[in-house]
């Protein structure tokens, strides 16, 4: 009986997926596209689907529905930007929605793959978010959005050679670039991680069984801790995205 | 001429490997700062719940906003590995 | 010729895993869209007005049972107010009573008096009658045994003896009548 060698593939083979309609066309469905496209049906199902008879005294389903607005709208919302700020929930809340649904396909069963660890999504979510927080910058504030953030006040005037620059990359670029990276950089570790040791535990199940329980146990911790993890991130998306919009409402204090 | 393909051939192997090895460096190099970096405002995020539980909540907000911040440099390192390595 | 063969299949090799694709994009464009909208439009404000709802209504029960507990109380005050008078009253109509009680026994004890001491004057007076009757009887019963006495001692003719005899007799007779 030959051992085998233990082949990962390529990170290339975990991530991108073969058309399952429309194929090599630019408008193609592949499983992430089919994945978003599910998690906005459930979503849609759920909350729209839920909310059509809303009773004064809350029974067990509309609890949950109550209680995911009042956290997006008192958790994030109110806290970060403001109790004036309650127009911002239905965007806030849709977004973490989104995001949250599409993170938990990572741990479930025989789908395993969070749509979110695709660039596409991650970034056309912030992307979105920065052309939202420039445009309500620019209509509070005006020009003096870009001028507060470019010369802070009480700042030596040398050290603006230092910092002008540094808030021109970090409000330019910095921004959306790491709200996009870190939830796209979580999703893949845990879907590389998960992987790996699926593959390990089936690797080790066929030459030594006893010892596949090892990376089966961590398999299981490792996948509590992805539900964990896609939870939070879509939290920080959303407390970011929150925390943005509030800089462009308010001159920074 | 096949002397040529083959270093051609031995040089695209050499640059891969070297490739993947710089990719693993920069990740990791990339890591170490935020991975202090964390650690240290969640530290000071417990140090603060625990001498003033009832601002536990303000205070884990901004532990979340302060690490979402570190971690910026570590997905810098992230995208730089797959960079890196292509 | 070779090496241009491989460098052209290098760069023809797999995309990045990070490079967005822009099929992955358009459907993510087009169900964020979709979801924000039917979410924003249906369900988000359906959620908040419900939870908007129990709030007033939870406000208005703790303002009605708020008021509620005032008019309890200033009427509790009332009720132990009345109650107060009412006792008040009770002891004033205690007390007339009583006095009124004394006022009849007195009247009562006096008439009583009253009443025995008229009973003994007419007593008293039916006594002196009685005995003025007597003593009117007696005297005519005497004038009358008297003429009856000389009419036997006229008949008689009695001796002396038998004569005082007789008177006394007469007299004890008519002194133990």
């Amino acid at each position: 009986m030959s051992l085998g060698v233990f082949v990962f593939p390529p990170i290339d083979e975990l991530f991108r997926w073969k058309d399952i309609a429309f194929k090599g066309q630019f408008y193609a469905i592949n499983k992430t596209s089919l994945l978003v496209m599910i998690s906005s049906v459930l979503i849609l199902a759920i909350f729209v689907g839920g909310s059509r008879r809303m009773k004064l005294v809350p029974k067990g389903f509309q609890n949950v529905l109550e209680m995911t607005y009042e956290f997006v709208d008192r958790g994030i919302t109110r806290d970060v930007i403001g109790n004036d700020a309650t127009r911002f929930t239905p965007f806030l809340g849709s977004l973490f929605l989104f995001i949250l649904f599409l993170n938990f396909w990572e741990v479930i069963p025989f789908i395993q793959f969070p749509p979110t660890s695709r660039f596409a999504i991650p970034l056309f979510l912030a992307l979105m978010v920065y052309v939202l927080y420039w445009f309500l910058g620019f209509k509070h504030q005006g020009i003096k959005y870009l001028t507060g953030h470019l010369f802070p006040a009480g700042v030596p005037l040398a050290l603006y050679i230092l910092v002008t620059p540094i808030e021109l990359v970090q409000i330019l670029l910095v921004r959306p670039f790491s709200l996009a990276v870190r939830l796209l950089a979580n999703m893949m570790a845990g879907h590389i991680l998960l992987t790996a040791l699926a593959l390990l535990t089936a690797y080790t199940l066929k030459n030594a069984p006893i010892i596949a329980l090892g990376p089966f146990a961590l398999n299981i911790g490792v996948t509590a801790f992805e539900i964990l993890v896609g939870f939070l991130q879509a939290y920080i998306f959303t407390l970011l995205t929150a925390v943005y919009i509030a800089d462009s409402l308010h001159a920074e204090h | 001429m096949h002397d040529l393909v083959i270093a051609a051939q031995q040089a695209g192997e050499l640059k891969a490997g070297l490739q993947s090895i710089g990719a693993g460096i920069v990740y990791g190099a990339a890591a170490i700062g935020p991975g202090i970096g964390i650690g240290i405002v969640v530290g000071n995020a417990i140090t603060a719940m625990a001498r003033q539980p009832e601002m536990a909540g303000p205070v884990r907000t901004t532990m979340f906003l302060g690490i979402a911040f570190t971690e910026a440099l570590a997905l810098f390192g992230f995208v730089l590995f797959f960079l890196a390595k292509s | 010729m070779h090496l241009a063969v491989l460098l052209a299949a290098e760069s023809v090799k797999a995309k990045n895993p990070i490079v967005p694709e822009t099929k992955e994009i358009i459907w993510a464009v087009v169900s964020f869209v979709i979801v924000f909208g039917l979410l924003a439009w249906k369900a988000w404000p359906a959620i908040k007005k419900a939870i908007a709802d129990r709030e007033a209504h939870i406000r208005t029960d703790l303002e009605r049972a708020e008021s509620a507990k005032d008019e309890a109380e200033s009427s509790l005050v009332e009720y132990q107010r009345q109650l107060a008078e009412a006792r008040n009253e009770a002891g004033k109509i205690i007390e007339e009573a009583r006095l009124a009680a004394d006022q009849v026994r007195k009247d009562l004890i006096a008439r009583a008096e009253a009443d025995a001491t008229e009973l003994r004057g007419r007593a008293q007076d039916d006594i002196r009658l009685a005995t003025e009757r007597a003593l009117a009887d007696l005297q005519s019963r005497v004038a009358e045994l008297s003429i009856e006495l000389a009419e036997k001692v006229v008949e008689r003719n009695l001796d002396h003896d038998t004569q005082i005899a007789l008177i006394e007799s007469y007299i004890n007779q008519v002194g133990s009548r």
